[in-house]
């Protein structure tokens, strides 16, 4: 669908570009208040230990030390991301019984200084008593590994007043030592249609943990006002949600927390979850009655806040001679750490990122989480579709080529289309796989180079450098239900034409603010440049779903339009009762309003602000909201997978193509081309920058991002050791958006910026199959593995 | 104990009083109070606390503030001249080279440095000229465009088209 757009669709630069190349930019660690202390965190050296005893009258005595906390400062503040009565929360700001892992919280101190912070922190006595620990989560479900979690949560949820269930509606599972959740899905008759199938196939692969790798490590500050508010600057991606979490555990009312604008130095899903440190900033801060600021350390940082899960897949797949895939059976385990995370969301999602791709009428899914004494897993850009999408596409490729067939044909005879009914309920009102597959097969020279039939018996290069392409599909929701379930704008017209949007939108470098002030532009009929933007701010700008679960562009880019349209409506109102004229008779253009074919009826918009303000008191502000998902109970059934989900799924492949150094095992993205769907792209160079720098994280966790632990500690705890992809390894890039018009979404438009990060890993992997005949089913591809599988068949 | 330091920082000089274990990143931002220059990961290895000392970059989280005495040093506040942007710094708002903005000054401040020192770098020397800035958001390739645009023969090549 083509529509003609004066802002929308173009390439125009940021609105924050300018504060951001002049070191202008306010981020919380920029944030300097007077008095101000700073904050440290005493953690735990040892993955399980009971505490016996925390002394802190050596540190408190310490000159320069305002405040000390502990456990017991903290008894009353349970809380976690899924707080449910299905999943208990089990977290707390600082611990209470045990320590669960190296880096666990066990007391905070501000003080004047870091270095007295520090100092005071190696005053505080702990006596522990060192408890058996464990680290793989196969281990830790045998009946007789330590249990990390022995106590019994129970009590209210902090959602209640949200409509969360305050009993389990169901029956609980079988209980399994240390199972923190368990997602059960089946559909259609798996076992009948497996045994009908011309060709089943079992692969096992396994995911690495991988860190975020914002370059802004994580920090807080918080200050307590004289009337009792506590003002908070953090790392975030959501403010009403924070706001939300850090209100209820410190037992204020909501309105009593302001979270203030910062931008945020890069997040990728590591800055969604509410922090131990955050709730010690402020908890340090009520207690001293000084602003505090809390940074990690950049080991913090990679240890302390989250990392994605390390996933255990076992896929079983039927399909028939010609490739049409007739049943799956999917099981995944992850390892969620010391603490749930979102482990038991993330077991539901991996079906959430399998069912949307391919059509696969039977399904049987069971997905479990479990708790060990490693570091926490969370959300993570893709927030489980890397995992899933590797392992469905490595075992797609595989069967293409027991079949003789092109896995790209096989992908498009599996493909959802327009149309398509997901079995949660949700509908593919646009759907560009298709597209985006044939595309990318096109662009990259995908048949030249898979040789004529496709398959990956094409002859390959001989010399120690070979080349291979690979293909992968992916797809991501545009926003699901969670709190606060809406976003909201609001677009004030000033008396000299220009307008400002209001919104609670978190800029984190997505291009949210820009994105959302070109839908106000473009709606309103003015220039980018005329439109400023205020955001971020809980005081200031009306309710905000957040920068997370992708509904930035789908959802609040719609509240936005409305509040834009809402805006537009009065002032044609007004400009029709000046100019004396139906509604109808009026058009606008480029911030004036005429009356149609006539240019010497017109008023610009300042001219009907000042009239409006002027003869009627009133000025133009327009209000708009949408809610997340319009026909939809509150959540989405985690362990059963029922219940709607989403408005629109964005959907993406990509062809990789690869070189092998067959001599040192290394492998190289050489190009990478990929077409997405995101429906109609809001600002081009914006989409593609999300594109780009999703191919990148993507390469690196491919090839090689991995925290390496060894008894629970992460070993590669910094920028030397844990390598993320630098310039040097950028690939050349090719591919753009496939034509395509989400209806639900503002201007056509839906997700872009999260789903693209998850093909990358399969299309590397398959592509390194094409190139040297080595299968790698466990990430990252690092040379070892890969020498390793040369040698292999050299010896046969 | 404190040292007494003069620094000349973006062309005006502080004397400030700092302890002799204090980094120049620290100084800069908590004592001059530019906090432009960020800091990513404190072990020289991400490239955000980049500044120019004399002209060269350095990792200031790595400097002692007290040898930034009688050296010149440049931050990304000192880019802009009389509210006009440096060349980079405007390619890198055309090509959309910044997304979160926490490694953009630093990434500026190394690419001012590799122009100076090669006006017309080849792709492959842009790559290694910037290699010690890591950037999570952009996956890079905007840099490079926006880097590639300020070379002196683009230049030449986008004044023409104009």
């Amino acid at each position: 669908m083509t529509q003609e757009f004066k802002v929308v669709g173009k390439p125009l630069p940021r609105v924050d570009g300018y504060s951001k190349v002049t070191g202008q930019a306010e981020f919380t660690v920029d944030v300097d208040l007077p008095g101000m202390l700073h904050g440290k965190i005493l953690r735990s050296p040892h993955p399980h230990a009971r505490i016996l005893n925390i002394n802190t009258c050596a540190a408190e005595s310490l000159p320069g030390v305002k405040a000390v906390i502990t456990g017991r400062d903290t008894a009353d503040m349970r809380y976690a991301f899924v707080d449910t009565p299905r999943y208990p929360a089990d977290e707390y700001p600082l611990a209470q019984d045990k320590v669960r892992y190296i880096g666990d919280e066990l007391a905070a101190v501000a003080a004047v200084d870091l270095e007295t912070a520090q100092q005071a922190l190696d005053l505080i006595q702990v006596e522990y008593e060192i408890l058996p620990a464990v680290f793989d989560p196969f281990e830790a479900m045998h009946p007789d590994a330590p249990t990390v979690h022995d106590t019994q949560y129970e009590g209210r949820s902090i959602w209640e007043e949200w409509g969360a269930q305050k009993t389990r509606r169901s029956e609980a599972h079988e209980t399994v030592n240390n199972v923190s959740g368990r997602t059960v899905i089946t559909y259609g008759e798996p076992d009948e249609a497996f045994a009908s199938a011309y060709h089943v196939r079992e692969d096992h692969f396994e995911t690495s943990s991988t860190a975020h790798c914002a370059l802004e490590p994580h920090a807080a500050v918080a200050h307590v006002d004289p009337n009792g508010q506590l003002h908070m600057w953090l790392s975030t991606m959501g403010i009403y949600y924070k706001r939300y979490v850090i209100a209820k555990v410190l037992k204020m009312s909501t309105s009593q927390v302001r979270l203030h604008k910062v931008y945020v130095g890069g997040a990728f899903g590591g800055k969604m979850d509410v922090f131990p440190y955050e709730f010690c900033s402020a908890i340090l801060a009520r207690k001293s009655g000084r602003p505090v600021k809390i940074e990690l350390t950049r080991e913090e940082t990679f240890t302390t806040t989250r990392i994605r899960f390390p996933t255990y897949i076992d896929i079983k797949t039927g399909v028939t001679r010609e490739g049409k895939i007739l049943a799956q059976h999917i099981r995944t385990v992850v390892n969620n750490g010391a603490f749930m995370g979102t482990g038991p969301v993330v077991i539901f999602l991996f079906h959430g990122w399998t069912a949307p791709v391919y059509s696969v009428r039977n399904m049987r899914y069971e997905g479990v989480s479990v708790w060990t004494n490693t570091p926490v897993g969370g959300p993570q850009r893709g927030h489980g579709a890397p995992q899933i999408r590797f392992a469905i596409d490595s075992q797609l490729d595989m069967i293409a080529e027991d079949l003789g067939i092109d896995p790209a044909e096989m992908m498009l005879k599996n493909v959802r289309r327009i149309g398509d009914v997901l079995p949660n309920g949700d509908v593919l009102n646009s759907c560009g796989l298709t597209d985006c597959i044939a595309q990318a097969v096109d662009v990259s020279g995908w048949k030249k180079k898979r040789g004529e039939s496709g398959s990956n018996r094409a002859e390959r290069s001989n010399g120690t450098k070979r080349r291979g392409v690979g293909i992968s599909t992916t797809t991501m929701i545009s926003g699901a239900p969670y709190y606060p379930f809406a976003s909201a704008g609001i677009v004030k017209l000033d008396d000299d034409g220009s307008a400002t949007l209001i919104s609670g939108v978190v800029e984190m470098g997505q291009g949210a603010e820009t994105t959302l002030a070109m839908v106000a532009a473009e709606e309103l009929g003015i220039s980018l440049t005329d439109i400023r933007i205020v955001a971020g701010d809980t005081e200031q700008t009306p309710v905000d779903m957040g920068s997370f679960l992708s509904g930035g562009a789908l959802v609040t880019g719609d509240a936005v339009r409305l509040a834009a349209a809402d805006a537009k409506k009065q002032l044609l109102e007004i400009a029709s009762e000046r100019l004396d004229t139906l509604v109808e008779e009026l058009e606008i253009n480029d911030g004036t309003v005429c009356v149609r074919g006539r240019p010497d009826r017109c008023m610009t918009f300042g001219e009907v602000v000042r009239y409006s303000i002027k003869e009627n008191g009133q000025p133009i502000i327009g209000r708009g909201s949408r809610k997340i998902l319009t026909a939809a109970e509150h959540y989405p059934s985690l362990a059963k997978g029922t219940g709607r989900w989403t408005d629109a799924y964005g959907f993406n492949a990509q062809v990789a193509e690869v070189e092998v150094d067959t001599e040192t095992g290394q492998v190289t993205l050489v190009r990478a081309t990929t077409f997405h769907d995101c429906g109609q792209p809001l600002n081009p160079q914006i989409v593609d920058g999300q594109v780009y720098g999703c191919v990148s994280t993507g390469q690196g966790q491919a090839l090689t991002e991995e925290l390496i632990f060894e008894n629970g500690r992460v070993l590669n705890s910094t920028f030397a050791d844990y390598r993320l992809p630098t310039i040097l390894e950028t690939p050349e890039s090719a591919g753009e958006a496939v034509d395509s018009y989400e209806p639900a979404g503002p201007f056509g438009a839906k997700e872009v910026g999260e789903g693209v990060i998850a093909q990358t890993l399969a299309a590397i992997a398959n592509a390194v199959y094409n190139a040297v005949g080595v299968r790698i089913t466990s990430l990252p591809i690092t040379p070892e593995k890969v020498l390793a599988g040369l040698e292999e068949q050299r010896n046969g | 104990m404190k040292l007494l330091v003069s620094l000349n920082v973006n062309g005006q000089t502080y004397d400030l009083a700092v302890a002799p274990q204090r980094t120049l990143l620290e100084v800069l931002r908590e004592n001059v109070r530019l906090t432009g220059t960020k800091c990513g990961c404190d072990d020289g290895d991400c490239g955000a606390c980049t500044v120019l000392l004399d002209g060269v970059p350095v990792t200031s989280c790595l400097v002692l503030a007290v040898d930034g005495q009688d050296k010149a040093i440049t931050t990304i506040e000192g880019l802009a001249v009389d509210g006009e942007l440096h060349p980079l710094q405007q390619a890198f708002i055309d090509y959309g080279a910044l997304q979160c903005g926490f490694c953009t000054p630093g990434l500026i401040l190394a690419a001012k440095y590799l122009l100076e020192q090669n006006p017309n770098p080849t792709d492959e020397e842009i790559r290694f000229g910037l290699a010690g800035n890591l950037c999570r958001c952009t996956g890079y390739v905007q840099v490079l465009e926006a880097v590639a645009a300020c070379r002196v023969n683009d230049g030449a090549a986008v004044q023409e088209s104009k």
